[in-house]
């Protein structure tokens, strides 16, 4: 969910450029590291940037009849962790404004911030802990999916009811409000993301093992025979 | 490709600098965002829309574009139209029928005016100038592979839903959802794959780390800055009541 272009007012969409700025710069400084240590890993990174960018072309059914697309932050954060993410996300935030118009570029910071953030903070905790309590990669990248869809979903809505409180109940109705009516969407679109997220993951397993246990979602062969 | 791409590879403001194009297209879109709305947002949009016409922008890529962030001004505008005096009880406020207003109305601007940024300028033109503005190189080579990669790839996604669909693949939820894994597995892939074969491309020339290329090297026209700087000028003028405009 993508805040338009000029729909937040001008000091708060700064605000949010201000709130994302450490993240971004902290993400991009991991990235530089990373590619003067290993230049051919740009390439990949390249690559998780186009992959991610596609993943929002996908068309998953909607409740409603129409058609929604997943954030793709979850599984981007899973196999590219999320200081990663906060730039690549931040790059396909930028190319989804200026290539197709969604989002825009005085919202970037708010979208940013939701999406290329907290969504995939949220998403890379959610598989941590699921992992680390036992569970299995299935139930682990279903939680990173839709807890990570539903993080980015919950963090606009505050953003959008930060910057237009309920004249009557401030911030807490607005948050009411703005949630109510993109609830109807956003959960059960967090939902099919989690469960499509698991099938994708569940498919990449059987035919690119040797990605994924290079990503480090799989466990090494000689480890798993252990 | 995507339509506002090819609008701006085809339109007649190719050849234009990409810096005279952001101060006119930005420059009018900080005009709708920061100077108070009314008449920023009416000036600015007016003057963009304007402009997508003069850049012979074809009406129906402008109007596709608009449909999505459109629907989520839509939206997003009716909770400012209803007050909530107690939880769950939602009543019709109309003092809040000005924000929606202007809300509305600055993001409409806003819109047009990044319309009028993407649809004449290719992304290609600006992500090789962007390390002018600091961002680090690495950065904007990552993003440089991901513009030349996502092609494919969206197009990938389109021609296996094709497929997929030619196999009656969306029959079902059921049926559908594991086309639609098959869409997201077969991209990643082709990504990771096609990040394999750059890399041995690139290491048999000997690949030493840069990927510099050759940017098109196009002069700033200094009447189109000057008429650009004097649009501007008149809008904040205007904006900021210095002038009265009636």
């Amino acid at each position: 969910m993508h805040i338009a272009e000029g729909y937040l007012p001008p000091e708060q969409a700064a605000a949010w450029f201000v709130v994302s700025a450490p993240f971004v710069v902290h993400g991009s400084r991991a990235l530089v590291r990373q590619v003067r240590a290993d230049p051919d890993s740009k390439l990949l990174l390249g690559a998780a940037g186009a992959f991610t960018f596609a993943l929002s072309a996908l068309k998953i059914p909607s409740v409603t009849g129409s058609s929604s697309h997943p954030t793709g932050t979850g599984l981007g954060a899973v196999l590219f962790r999320p200081p990663v993410m906060s730039v690549l996300g931040g790059i396909v935030l930028l190319f989804q404004a200026l290539l197709l118009a969604h989002g825009g570029l005085s919202t970037l910071g708010a979208n940013i911030f939701s999406m290329a953030i907290v969504g995939p903070w949220v998403a890379y905790g959610s598989y941590t802990v699921v992992r680390r309590a036992g569970g299995g990669l299935g139930p682990a990248v279903f939680a990173a999916a839709a807890l990570g869809s539903l993080a980015t979903y919950g963090v606009t809505v505050a953003q959008l009811a930060l910057a237009f409180p309920d004249p009557v109940s401030g911030v807490g109705g607005a948050l009411a409000k703005f949630g109510g009516i993109f609830a109807v969407t956003q959960i059960p679109l967090a939902i099919s993301e989690g469960l499509l997220t698991v099938l994708v993951v569940r498919l990449l397993s059987r035919t690119s093992g040797d990605d994924l246990r290079r990503l480090g979602l799989l466990r090494p062969a000689a480890e798993v025979r252990a | 490709m995507f339509a506002l791409d090819i609008a701006a590879h085809t339109g007649p403001w190719r050849g234009r600098h990409p810096a005279e194009k952001a101060l006119l297209a930005l420059g009018l879109l900080v005009c709708a965002v920061a100077l108070p709305t009314w008449p920023a947002a009416l000036l600015s949009g007016g003057a963009a829309a304007v402009l997508l016409a003069a850049a012979r922008v074809p009406l129906v890529v402008v109007l596709r574009a608009g449909r999505v962030p459109l629907l989520f001004v839509a939206t997003s505008t009716v909770p400012l139209l209803v007050s909530m005096p107690a939880p769950a009880r939602l009543a019709i406020d109309p003092a809040g029928l000005p924000l929606a207003a202007q809300t509305a109305g600055r993001s409409v601007a806003a819109l047009t005016c990044l319309l009028l940024f993407t649809a004449t300028t290719p992304l290609s033109d600006v992500l090789p100038r962007l390390h002018r503005l600091g961002v680090p190189p690495a950065v904007t080579e990552v993003a440089a592979l991901t513009y030349r990669m996502l092609f494919l790839l969206v197009e990938s996604v389109g021609a296996v839903r094709q497929a997929q669909a030619a196999r009656l693949g969306f029959r079902t939820w059921r049926t559908a959802y594991r086309s639609l894994a098959g869409q997201a597995g077969a991209v990643f892939v082709r990504a990771l794959h096609r990040a394999r074969r750059l890399e041995e491309g690139l290491a048999v020339r000997g690949y030493t780390g840069s990927l510099a290329v050759q940017v098109a090297a196009h002069r700033v026209s200094v009447p189109f800055v000057a008429a650009t700087t004097v649009l501007l000028g008149a809008i904040v003028t205007v904006s900021t009541g210095l002038v009265s405009p009636w």
